[in-house]
């Protein structure tokens, strides 16, 4: 009987658990958006006042940053710092696959950024930096459409799912 | 002898850094790239050709990493040139863009030739003791720069402070000994850079490389008209092809250098006054 128990608690929690790693998923792809569109304004107005080289860029985004986005681009100016990959794109590329983990649409802006950089002159340069802006800006502003009652549904509905199958279970 | 031989392999493809360091180390002057052909080792005792084909991944690989993968920071790369750390100068031929009846870039890259900046310290000691503006000129390859350079360190030690406009940031790059009163002012045009250089930095002497347009000549004249004493340098076979050049008229007309200093190929030289023909 009490094993009984302690399978419909532990199909609970895990259900429960689910839903509120789903939210803190959300929270924290919410978290690397928004830094990362504060990196891209930040480049920006590297790249206009200063016309800074990209390796000193990166390094400059890395510093600003933390986690994942720090261990980006600290990966992306080892890298170009290497000379050894063809173009600023490979070596986005070569970053990303040294940093696992990160929410697919904040890879997807990171590998625009990417194929965008370097290939310009500085007009060129900031208007690509300004498209990957507004694709990361376009996906905050939809994550922050019923943000709060998304994140309360996850959980929410995580316990419930986690309850109803633990009385099943029993 | 000094060279940032490590520089010029980095910008270099991966499959032609050991050759490239193998064969030309010590000797290289140039290396040509040239799309579909052999890369040329240009050496002063004659060419050697590499066993490969040079391809456009090869000449975008040069162009994007002697950038340092940064086309705005390579603003010369319209003047048909970048150069890369080291002081290394790479020319570059191709399919050019015009924009407003300018260069605005190249599209795609046929042919570079990477120059190697060496630094040979002591070899203008016997023309630091020329007193007067002193203009260095010479073909091609002849090693303005590479005097112009150790003239620049040997006034400076001497007591002289010396502001160096240095637009292709060729002169000192990292690591080459600049001289105990030397200025270096880099990434702006002669013009514009000699002007500063007046008004700011109460330049004893002002040294430019490599003179090319006519508002170079104008602002070498108001300079000289301030009291500064002056270094150039000038693309010019001898004293004929340099009278030869209307751009250079002012600078005969008003005696603007009094010694030139006249490079041969072999690297050998010899001095001339410049004077005015009545």
């Amino acid at each position: 009987m009490p094993v009984r128990y302690i399978g419909a608690a532990i199909v609970f929690l895990s259900c429960g658990g689910f839903g509120f790693l789903k939210a803190a998923h959300f929270r924290r792809e919410e978290r690397l958006l928004a830094e990362l569109i504060r990196l891209l304004e930040q480049m920006q107005s590297e790249l206009e006042f200063r016309l800074t080289p990209l390796p000193m860029i990166c390094e400059h985004a890395a510093q600003e940053a933390a986690g994942s986005l720090k261990a980006v681009f600290s990966a992306l100016a080892a890298e170009l710092e290497a000379q050894v990959a063809p173009d600023a794109s490979a070596c986005m590329q070569a970053a990303l696959k040294r940093v696992a983990d990160l929410p697919e649409n904040l890879q997807k802006a990171l590998t625009m950024l990417g194929n965008s950089l370097g290939r310009f002159d500085l007009q060129g340069q900031m208007n690509e930096l300004c498209a990957v802006r507004e694709f990361c800006a376009s996906h905050y502003g939809r994550m922050q459409e019923n943000r709060d009652a998304r994140l309360r549904s996850y959980q929410s509905l995580g316990l419930c799912v986690g309850a109803g199958l633990a009385i099943l279970f029993l | 002898m000094k060279c940032a031989w490590k520089e010029l392999l980095a910008i270099l493809p991966l499959r032609l850094r050991a050759d490239v360091d193998k064969y030309g180390k010590d000797t290289m002057q140039e290396l040509r790239l040239r799309l579909g052909r052999p890369p040329e080792i240009v050496t002063d005792r004659g060419s050697r050709w590499l066993p490969v084909e040079v391809t456009a991944q090869d000449l975008s690989f040069v162009v994007q990493t002697a950038s340092k993968y940064s086309p705005w920071a390579a603003s010369t790369v319209a003047k048909g040139y970048i150069t890369a750390a080291g002081g290394h100068r790479i020319g570059m031929c191709g399919d050019v863009v015009m924009k407003d009846g300018s260069v605005a870039g190249i599209r795609t890259v046929t042919s570079l030739c990477i120059r190697v900046a060496r630094d040979l310290p002591g070899i203008g000691a016997r023309a630091a003791g020329i007193s007067g503006n002193i203009l260095i000129v010479g073909p091609p390859g002849s090693g303005k720069t590479t005097l112009l350079r150790d003239l620049i360190r040997q006034i400076s030690d001497s007591g002289q402070a010396v502001t160096v406009i240095d637009e292709r940031e060729e002169l000192f790059p990292a690591g080459f000994m600049q001289g105990r009163r030397t200025d270096v002012l880099t990434g702006c045009g002669k013009t514009e850079g000699m002007e500063m250089a007046l008004r700011t930095m109460g330049a004893g002497c002002i040294a430019v490389d490599e003179i090319t347009a006519q508002e170079d000549c104008e602002a070498l004249q108001r300079c000289c008209w301030c009291g500064v004493r002056l270094l150039a340098t000038a693309h010019a076979g001898s004293i004929r092809d340099l009278r030869c050049r209307s751009i250079y008229k002012p600078l005969w007309d008003n005696e603007i250098f009094g010694n030139i200093l006249i490079l041969r190929q072999d690297k050998t030289w010899y001095t001339e006054r410049m004077m005015v023909c009545r």
